[in-house]
């Protein structure tokens, strides 16, 4: 029967898409995605207002309060988005008080005449936000050098003509190194929860076969090989699509953010991210059902699955963190490299080249995989008492007459 | 006639760096159209002969031959098995398993619910369809795993154990079932601990002991090897058979004796002498039960020494 592998890819399909665990899975998942970006992009929107007092005739301190406030004299501050408002008190004893009783978060006074020392202080009841503090001090030396270029008999801007340093990528990306780690972070997360989770899955189907025996019937109607395929098949299926609609969610997602700037950058990413899964996920549903026809009874699935979860850990860990020339060897050896090409591709740093070099070593791995499992897999599925090691699998007689 | 032929078949495992012979040159045939019965003790190399007559496990030496021919992959897909230990997917419904199951062996999807709803209805589980196998009792459970072994007019059917833990109404149902594949002309081969239930269906019998067949043939056949007594009742005492030449006396209670004839004059002998002692009331051959024949037969083959503990250590 040629067709038979369908028969059972259907089944993983539907049975898994009926799966509660697995539902519930997806559901955490896409919430934990949402969250993410809410996150993000409340952290990116949110404005730190704050209270300073001055003391009435400290002129001095208002006005550099005032601009400030304005965000005239404050253009390094700006992008922190902090928003002032100047509280005016009568004297050294209300500002005090009004620290105390928070009406104000801090008290800025210019010199000796009333706190008693030469020079500008920024006092609260505790240390003063460090937000507040550098927008303050960043506006009050832009004044106060303002006044000695005024003294001096120049300008502000004649003093600093030709002293700004401007930065620029000279491979002309857009896209921040933050976003970049935090895309390697959930590309490897989606990595690892898409290949344990539907690894497990599939490792759990094939000993549920196994130990019934009811691979003894399928066995008989159809070659193992197709069951096999089956299986591998309906699972990177189901893990593909899930993938899809995780990658679709967060693109979504980050439209409505401030990211939505380095979109084309970042679906780029997912595409190349969901193509190297895709195939590295056939090599991981494969191991997995070797690891699966391994077991004698479900409770062996942890001891003939732990290789496999130490390495996808691994991967995990390592991806994430890694950068510089161990990310770019890692964008080439699979599995890693199913995270790490997606995020030097976008990080910038790949050449056009590069993912498609990758990739093909990526197949070729799969292909080496599989067929390999598939040895492992008809050797070891129908001994039965106790668990079998690779060696015994490899070696085994394919169990049967009924091999391929 | 399509007859299901084992020869001279030979299964070796290695465990623990000796070989041991678990099927030892098996040779029988399941006769189209007719039950035969498998028995022999824990670890005679049944369910071993079983798998590798559908090919699950692989053959040292020897041959499956169906139709005369050595049997091909495709004669088996179109054989009906059951396994040994009894699994389904416990968390799919019945249906849709049984169904899955068929469309494995090529019948299209429409057929294949016709065929496994009509087949529930007959074993009574029509109404439980939609179930998840794991809310079965292990009974139904049974009932639902001899419908994946009917399905699709098999052209043979090897069947492990089918009639352990059904209770004798449920017996009966799949002895019928049974029967409309005999009468399509198909070999039925079944294995059981059961001698009673084997004597009561079978119109064939195998009995297998440390991996070798033992006897072969119908239970008519089977019983004449067997060693015939006569049951002798008097008016007087039977005491006397004791001393009668050419007869063995077995038991003797008052009237009553249990004789064994050893030569063909032994009989007129003991007649003659308990007709000169008063009336004969009985004189009968008691015929041995199966179950008789097969403790003599596994008896012998159980002095040589086997090891069967680990027979599913492959």
């Amino acid at each position: 029967m040629r067709n038979a592998w369908m028969v059972v890819a259907t089944r993983e399909i539907v049975v898994r898409a009926l799966n509660k665990g697995f539902l519930i899975g997806l559901a955490v998942t896409i919430a934990m995605i949402g969250g993410l970006i809410g996150f993000t992009s409340y952290m990116e929107s949110r404005t730190q207002s704050f209270d300073v007092a001055v003391v009435a005739g400290d002129e001095s301190a208002a006005t550099a309060l005032e601009s400030a406030a304005d965000g005239r004299g404050a253009a390094s501050a700006s992008d922190d988005r902090v928003e002032l408002t100047v509280v005016r008190v009568d004297d050294a004893a209300a500002a005090e008080a009004a620290l105390e009783d928070e009406t104000a978060d801090a008290w800025l006074s210019s010199g000796a005449g009333v706190t008693g020392t030469d020079g500008w202080t920024l006092s609260g009841w505790r240390d003063p936000d460090s937000d507040l503090a550098q927008l303050i001090e960043t506006t009050v030396r832009d004044q106060v050098l303002a006044g000695h270029a005024s003294d001096a008999g120049t300008t502000m801007s004649a003093l600093t003509a030709g002293s700004e340093v401007e930065t620029e990528r000279l491979d002309g990306n857009p896209v921040d190194p933050q976003i970049v780690f935090m895309a390697g972070f959930v590309l490897a997360f989606l990595f690892f929860i898409g290949a344990v989770g539907s690894g497990a899955m599939i490792a759990g189907s094939v000993i549920e076969e196994k130990q019934s025996r009811l691979v003894e019937i399928i066995a008989t109607a159809v070659p193992l090989r197709q069951l096999l395929a089956g299986k591998i098949i309906g699972s990177s299926a189901i893990a593909l699509g899930q993938n899809l609609l995780l990658a679709g969610v967060g693109l979504v997602g980050v439209s409505f953010t401030d990211l939505s700037a380095i979109l084309p950058a970042m679906t780029a990413t997912m595409v190349w991210f969901v193509v190297f899964f895709t195939v590295g996920f056939v090599a991981v549903a494969a191991l997995y059902a070797v690891a699966g026809s391994l077991a004698s009874r479900t409770e062996d699935l942890q001891y003939t699955t732990s290789p496999l979860m130490m390495l996808l850990m691994g991967v995990y860990i390592v991806t994430f963190s890694a950068d510089g020339v161990l990310e770019r060897v890692l964008s080439y050896i699979p599995p890693a490299s199913i995270v790490s090409m997606p995020v030097r591709v976008l990080n910038g740093d790949a050449l056009w080249w590069e993912p498609l070099v990758s990739l093909l070593v990526l197949v070729a791995a799969t292909v080496g995989a599989v067929l390999l499992s598939e040895r492992a897999y008809r050797g070891a599925l129908m001994q039965t008492g106790g668990r079998v090691t690779w060696r015994t699998a490899m070696a085994g007689e394919r169990g049967t007459t009924l091999g391929a | 006639m399509s007859d299901l032929e084992v020869r001279d078949l030979t299964r070796v495992f290695v465990s623990g760096g000796t070989p041991r012979r678990a099927v030892d040159g098996a040779g029988f045939t399941a006769s189209s159209g007719l039950l035969t019965g498998f028995v022999g003790s824990n670890g005679a190399g049944k369910t071993t002969t079983m798998r590798m007559i559908m090919g699950v496990l692989a053959i040292t030496s020897g041959e499956v031959l169906f139709d005369g021919a050595p049997v091909t992959r495709q004669d088996r897909r179109e054989f009906g098995y059951m396994p040994e230990e009894r699994g389904l997917y416990p968390k799919q419904p019945v249906l849709d398993q049984l169904v899955y199951l068929a469309r494995l062996r090529g019948i299209a999807a429409s057929a294949a619910r016709r065929e496994v709803l009509e087949h529930l209805d007959r074993l009574g589980l029509a109404d439980r369809a939609k179930e998840h196998v794991e809310k079965l009792s292990l009974g139904n459970q049974q009932r639902v795993q001899i419908v994946a072994a009917v399905m699709g007019q098999p052209k043979a059917l090897v069947l492990d154990e089918p009639f352990s833990g059904l209770d004798p109404a449920a017996v009966d149902a799949m002895v019928d079932l049974l029967r409309e594949h005999t009468r399509r002309g198909v070999p039925v081969l079944f294995s059981s601990h059961q001698l009673d239930l084997v004597e009561r269906l079978c119109e064939r019998l195998v009995i297998l002991g440390g991996g070798r067949v033992l006897a072969n043939g119908s239970p008519d056949e089977l019983r004449a090897q067997g060693v015939t007594r006569h049951r002798l009742i008097l008016s007087g005492d039977a005491g006397f058979v004791r001393g009668v030449p050419g007869v063995l006396a077995v038991d003797v209670d008052g009237p009553s004796a249990l004789v064994e004839v050893r030569d063909d004059g032994a009989a007129t002998r003991l007649l003659s002498a308990a007709l000169e002692r008063g009336a004969v009331h009985e004189f009968s051959p008691v015929r041995p039960t199966l179950a008789q024949i097969y403790r003599e037969m596994t008896a012998q083959a159980g002095a040589e020494p086997q090891a069967h503990a680990d027979e599913e250590t492959v």
